[in-house]
């Protein structure tokens, strides 16, 4: 444990990584251990309530009654969600920013304090989650005011969202020092941070002012709630978050394709404008959430939802060439594999943060990137809003997607920073797979419930029973069924990862100097040492990548067409 | 090329694009540009649509309009309601779908006036027979959202709830009872 916190610093605290090549201070590792340790608690808290949860969805055996499967859900939801992802989010910053550009931690006394602030808020939210008691509510993730849910609770959330302010702080700081320093541009991984640190900034902003809203309506200091207006303003930060998470995971899909895979940046300029629409165009979209909503025009919520004519969509496009482009010409250049799949096939898929990353990027685009436009339509919102397909479709985004590239982080992490050796090597390599293929199955299965049967969520039951009814959704039996059997796998997939980390930073062998030579694509000392020949792109073909693309296009498509079959099939809604 | 972890060097924003790379581009922004435009012109064209005006209406005010179409309303042997013309309310409330059981007949154009009488709820409505033909509004306190909707086959109905309503909200279920017309 001790041996973890103490890596061979030179007396100023300096330390050159032999796997990325950076120069590293001491105070930005710590801190990156720090958040990251506290998002695993936070994972292996949420991932207890995805257990409970599901097999309270699982409804034969339905494990929870009412009212404690609400209150469950919320813990999983916060615990997960937020909790999970913002915390890793800031060790992101930290790496994006200071590490990658060689810098100690500046302001570090701001990071400490917002990492406290950032428990606490995360401490004040379990607890009044956990205590609620009727005539108050759960809040679920969207405390949807004029709900009953405690004045803690939206308290809690305030001083969790100023502590994520606070310890952004010296992420900026290190950015304007950089740039006081130096000239030159930014690189590509502290630009994709930098996007990132900006949508945060632009959601906080908005989830400040709701909570705060709610707050006093609670406290009687404003004497109703405008349930339209909670909604506006809450889905600034509720989907301004995900784009937190999306940034982010873009971010480490071109850090860790690059040093455990060998890409390189395929081109500069593609990438970074993906990111600066993402800057512009992202956070508009908070509309989507109200597409099945009176109030707000048809026209605000056409030109909203898209993106701004699918502004940030076409972006997260870009990316989706841009990284495996960038993996592929990096590795044909290096003569990692040829014909069309080579590259690919033959990658370090033995390496737990190789395929994790490899199957997010996949995922990521097929089942949640695809969904996404496909319910963040006008029109299809409505067969898709609130129902099990729904929780199907961010699943895929933040569950596979972005969740299997935090896991591929701090697999890296454990390697790199706390320089130990995984545990359970060869129950390591199989993690990724097995916890893609069961939350790949079990997400693809919510969103057959939601769209083929309108299963609906946010219910403890109503596919075998409907309370007070007789009648209830028995259709869907099978597929719940089924569902329920992957979400337990998936489930096992989420301990077999969670025993992994621990095991190894508490009691793992120590990286002896030079055991990560594997990790790296050359076995050779730092990926970025022999790479500066600014070869033109057009020298790699990257066939493959197009191949795929082009197929991930196709599926687009596919599903695009058939969602509106599904839809045009309904009675006449609307004039 | 270059690795993101260093600043790019010379004139990078200078180098020409892939091919491949360009084709995808054009492909991806054409097909942005589709769905869009496909979304928008549907506004127009399509018969499926979550249109309708709104007005704000306090929940007293709401609940004195249901009583009133009530009153005018008929009623079938079973206690359903008839609406006598066109226009049908229904408030959601912890935990019932008042306005419901209700019966409507089939190539008539209805103005549903939805809206809650305390928290949100999540209007969620299928025929029995066929659970893929499903469809969800949302009913918000303090706002009337009048939607029409014309039935095009004769089933039952079922209305249940789909957005947390407190506890109780798994219990919220009514139905509309479709007939030929
Ligand atoms: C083993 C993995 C997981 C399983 C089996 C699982 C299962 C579920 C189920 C069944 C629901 C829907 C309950 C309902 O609406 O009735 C749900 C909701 C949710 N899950 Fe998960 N989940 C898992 C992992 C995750 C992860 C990793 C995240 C986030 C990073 C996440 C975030 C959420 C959120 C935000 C909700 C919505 C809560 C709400 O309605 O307020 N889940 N989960
Ligand atoms: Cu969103
Ligand atoms: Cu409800």
């Amino acid at each position: 444990m001790i041996s973890a916190l103490v890596n061979d610093y030179d007396e100023d605290g300096w330390r050159k990584c032999n796997v990325t090549g950076l120069d590293v201070h001491r105070s930005v590792e710590n801190y990156v251990k720090l958040f990251g340790v506290t998002a695993v608690v936070a994972l292996v808290v949420g991932g207890v309530f995805a257990f409970t949860v599901a097999l309270t969805r699982w409804e034969i055996i339905g494990l929870l009654g009412e009212e404690a499967f609400y209150r469950h859900l919320s813990m999983h939801a916060w615990n997960l969600l937020i909790f999970w992802m913002v915390f890793m989010e800031i060790a992101i910053l930290y790496v994006g920013g200071p590490m990658v550009l060689g810098r100690k931690l500046p302001l570090k006394k701001l990071a400490g304090a917002g990492f406290a602030l950032m428990a606490a808020g995360a401490v004040i939210i379990n607890y009044a989650i956990w205590t609620t008691s009727q005539p108050q509510e759960a809040p679920l993730l969207t405390a949807y005011a004029p709900l009953e849910i405690s004045a803690t609770f939206y308290g809690g959330g305030i001083v969790f969202l100023l502590g994520a302010t606070v310890a952004a702080l010296p992420f900026f700081a290190a950015v304007y020092l950089h740039y006081k320093d130096t000239t030159g541009s930014l690189p590509l991984v502290t630009f994709g941070a930098f996007a990132t640190a900006i949508i945060a900034v632009q959601a906080i902003v908005g989830g400040l002012v709701v909570f705060s809203y709610a707050f006093l309506w609670r406290i009687d200091v404003i004497g109703s709630i405008d349930a339209a207006l909670y909604r506006q303003l809450f889905w600034i930060i509720g989907h301004g978050s995900q784009q937190i998470n999306l940034a982010a995971m873009v971010t480490v899909w071109y850090f860790l394709t690059h040093v455990v895979g060998g890409a390189e940046v395929f081109s500069e300029k593609v990438s970074r404008t993906a990111f600066v629409l993402y800057v512009f165009f992202i956070n508009l979209g908070a509309a989507h959430h109200l597409l099945s909503d009176p109030v707000v025009s048809a026209e605000w919520r056409i030109f909203n939802a898209s993106y701004a004519f699918y502004g940030a969509a076409f972006a997260s496009m870009i990316h989706a060439f841009a990284i495996p482009a960038g993996l592929e010409a990096g590795r044909r250049k290096r003569g990692l594999g040829g014909g069309l799949f080579g590259w690919l096939t033959n990658g370090p898929w033995k390496n737990p943060v190789f395929s994790a990353t490899i199957f997010s990027i996949i995922l990521f685009g097929f089942l949640g990137g695809i969904t996404g436009v496909v319910m963040g339509q006008l029109q299809t919102n409505m067969s898709w809003v609130r129902t099990l397909a729904t929780v199907g479709h961010f699943h895929g985004t933040v569950a596979v997607g972005t969740t299997l590239t935090f896991m591929a982080l701090v697999y890296f992490v454990i390697r790199v920073m706390f320089l130990k050796q995984l545990a359970f090597p060869r129950l390591a390599s199989f993690q990724p797979y097995f916890y893609a293929g069961a939350m790949g199955v079990a997400t693809i299965l919510l969103m057959y419930a939601g769209i083929l049967f309108g299963i609906p969520r946010r219910v403890d039951e109503v596919v075998w029973n409907i309370p007070g009814s007789d009648w209830s959704m028995l259709a869907a039996a099978p597929l719940i069924t089924i569902f329920g059997v992957f979400a337990v796998l998936a489930i096992l997939a989420g301990v077999i990862f969670a025993v992994v980390a621990v095991v190894s930073v508490f009691l793992g062998k120590d990286i002896e100097e030079g055991g990560n030579a594997d990790l790296v694509p050359d076995g050779g000392y730092g990926v970025g040492a022999d790479m500066e020949d600014g070869d033109p792109v057009h020298k790699y073909d990257v066939r493959g990548t197009f191949a795929i693309t082009l197929i991930f296009l196709a599926t687009f498509v596919a599903v695009y067409v058939l969602n509106w079959y599904v839809l045009t099939q309904l009675w006449q809604i609307g004039p | 090329m270059s690795s993101p972890l260093k600043p790019p060097e010379g004139n990078w924003w200078d180098v020409p694009v892939d091919r491949r790379e360009s084709i995808y581009l054009g492909l991806a922004g054409i097909w942005s540009l589709l769905i869009f435009g496909w979304m928008s012109i549907f506004t127009r064209i399509g018969d499926q649509n979550p249109i309708g005006d709104t007005y704000r209406v306090s929940p007293e005010e709401f609940s004195e309009n249901l009583s009133e179409y009530r009153e005018n309303a008929g009623e079938t042997e079973d206690g359903v309601l008839i609406p006598d013309g066109e226009d049908v309310y229904i408030a959601a409330a912890q935990f019932a779908w008042q306005g419901t059981p209700v019966q409507l007949e089939t190539g008539k154009t209805y103005k549903i006036h939805l809206s809650s009488l305390d928290v949100q709820h999540g209007f969620s409505i299928r025929p029995e027979g066929n659970l893929t033909r499903q469809v969800n509004l949302l009913a918000l306190p303090g706002y009337e959202w009048v939607i029409e909707m014309e039935f095009d086959e004769a089933d039952t109905y079922h209305v249940i709830c789909n957005e947390f309503c407190g506890v109780g909200h798994s219990s919220m279920h009514g139905t509309i009872e479709v007939v030929e017309g």
